[in-house]
């Protein structure tokens, strides 16, 4: 919704022209919030990051850290299909492929590496993936490291299912994984 | 040779006792500046409900970001010194010396107690005690232009030749307004010896209000304090740099020569906090406290050791060196910056002719009072 908001463009009176009264009525301000926040630092916004967290609030909550999801066999269900590394503006995924010995069909990334240092957050490798292998929902918020390669998620790190969550069985992919390893199951 | 020491006792002890102040005063005043340059972020965080820089630590232990000045200082120290090619190198490396040594000087002029007296010797708590102290403030307060001015000449460069014609503009015209408001006070208290201005800021009005300078030239203050701030070159007159809009006289400085400036800033502020507290609110004076103990105006006294009189005195000292320390933090993060029309207006056309109406004022008053 466009508000507007009216300024009152009167002309300045004595005792504002004269400048001092009005930087007295400045200093009074300034000089609250310091006292305020000199004997309640508490009541101050700032959250001590990385030390300690808060419950995100609704819309932070979209975007967060970097996962891979995981199948219910254990491997990935990501195919390296290079879709989300092609999509990234921030050019922070590195993904080398490598093929299963005895499932010619699909891919899997041997190296899924996602550079935080240079992610933007902006989702858009949750949205160019097309097997749902990607997903930003592990309410982790990236940062807070000393040293780059702290900050570099590699394939072991961003592998893993949320707590309680049922590992998808769905997908071309899966089908023919599935279709794969009960068939190696029947022999 | 112990004859000729005994000969010289008194010039030998003088010598000592100097540079005991010297060591300890320039200590305090150089410890409390490192401290000022942490205040000036912690101060601005909390007036903008923020919780400023708290992360250096040493061995895990932050304190809070006290060991912030210090994590700054080695960083100057190792950053690379650079020098322009075409800077003139023998100016452009003295420039940071005349901005340092000025200000630093200046502290000997500033009395910060009164006497203590130690095994029979008395020794004043001033380091130079100059009859006409507060011209030779003056003075040197002037000399600072040569640190602006050489710097911004000798880097060879367009931008901060420019921020160092505003710095020596806004300098010099606020030096005229700088003396003429401490005018009054030397009318009033007939003397321009800064250690004996203090003292007698010690005498009561009416029999209970203390003489300060702020009670006999209120006006006079307004005038020196604004006046100060710009000398100091500080927001909201801080067109000399302008760090972040338009480039300042320092802009090709580096590393530790850079520090200088920015050190010789903070000092400065010490410098104008002292000075105001000096000539304004009494220096070292305690209300109604004597060389012997309190005395109250109804007439009740606490006498007093002499050591603990002279220790609450150089305690009254700090403590409003600290708080005009803090005011001018306050200050500086509250006020926007005026334009430099407006720097040069408010100094030629508001507080000149508001200095000089001061000093008709207080002389017409001293006439009423016939103390003329």
């Amino acid at each position: 919704m466009i508000s507007v908001k009216k300024v009152d463009n009167r002309p300045l009176n004595l005792l504002e022209r004269l400048y001092l009264p009005e930087i007295a009525r400045g200093l009074l301000v300034t000089t609250r919030h310091f006292f305020v926040n000199l004997f309640n630092p508490k009541g101050m916004p700032t959250v001590q990051y990385p030390e300690k967290t808060i419950p995100l609030p609704h819309a932070a909550r979209t975007r967060t850290r970097h996962r891979l999801k995981v199948r219910a066999d254990g491997s990935p269900k990501c195919v390296a299909c290079f879709m989300c590394q092609t999509a990234c503006p921030a050019y922070c995924i590195r993904i080398e492929a490598a093929e299963y010995p005895d499932n010619s069909v699909e891919k899997y990334p041997a190296v899924f590496d996602i550079d935080l240092s240079r992610c933007v957050m902006c989702g858009m490798c949750v949205e160019a993936c097309p097997e749902d292998a990607i997903a930003m929902d592990t309410l982790e918020i990236p940062g807070g490291a000393l040293t780059r390669s702290e900050m570099l998620m590699t394939r072991e790190d961003l592998l893993r299912n949320l707590p309680g969550e049922a590992p998808s069985v769905l997908g071309a992919s899966n089908r023919l994984a599935n279709e794969y390893l009960k068939s190696k199951g029947e022999q | 040779m112990t004859a000729t020491l005994l000969a010289h006792k008194d010039l030998l002890l003088f010598i000592g006792a100097a540079a005991l102040k010297v060591l300890v005063f320039l200590n305090g005043v150089m410890g409390f500046t490192a401290l000022l340059t942490l205040a000036e972020r912690k101060v601005s965080a909390l007036m903008q409900d923020r919780v400023g820089p708290n992360r250096a630590s040493i061995f895990g232990l932050a304190l809070n970001g006290l060991f912030h000045p210090v994590a700054d200082g080695i960083k100057m120290l190792v950053k690379e010194d650079f020098v322009p090619g075409r800077a003139d190198k023998l100016l452009f490396a003295l420039a940071p010396f005349f901005a340092l040594v000025p200000v630093m000087a200046l502290f000997a002029l500033i009395p910060f107690g009164d006497y203590v007296m130690v095994f029979g010797y008395r020794l004043d708590l001033v380091i130079a005690q100059v009859p006409l102290g507060v011209f030779l403030v003056l003075a040197l307060s002037g000399l600072a232009i040569y640190g602006v001015f050489l710097g911004g000449w000798a880097s060879g460069n367009n931008f901060t030749l420019l921020g160092a014609l505003r710095g020596a503009a806004q300098m010099v015209s606020y030096e005229v307004v700088l003396g003429l408001t401490l005018v009054g006070l030397m009318m009033i208290y007939g003397t321009a010896g800064l250690q004996d201005l203090v003292r007698a800021q010690g005498k009561l009005l009416f029999g209970f209000v203390p003489a300060w300078g702020i009670v006999v030239q209120p006006l006079g203050f307004v005038l020196f304090l604004t006046a100060a701030i710009a000398e100091n070159k500080r927001t909201p007159f801080d067109l000399v740099e302008g760090e972040s809009e338009i480039i300042g006289y320092f802009m090709e400085y580096s590393s530790m020569r850079f520090a200088a400036f920015m050190f010789s800033e903070f000092v400065e502020i010490i410098l104008v906090s002292m000075l105001s507290a000096t000539l304004f609110f009494g220096g070292w004076q305690v209300p109604y406290l004597y060389d012997t103990g309190f005395v109250l105006p109804g007439g009740a006294a606490l006498p007093l050791n002499h050591y603990l009189v002279a220790a609450l005195q150089v305690a009254s000292f700090s403590a409003k060196t600290v708080f005009f320390s803090w005011f001018l933090l306050v200050v500086r993060w509250t006020l926007p910056r005026f334009r430099f029309d407006q720097l040069m207006t408010l100094c030629w056309k508001r507080l000149l002719p508001l200095a000089l109406f001061n000093i008709l004022l207080t002389g017409a008053a001293l006439l009423a009072l016939g103390k003329l």
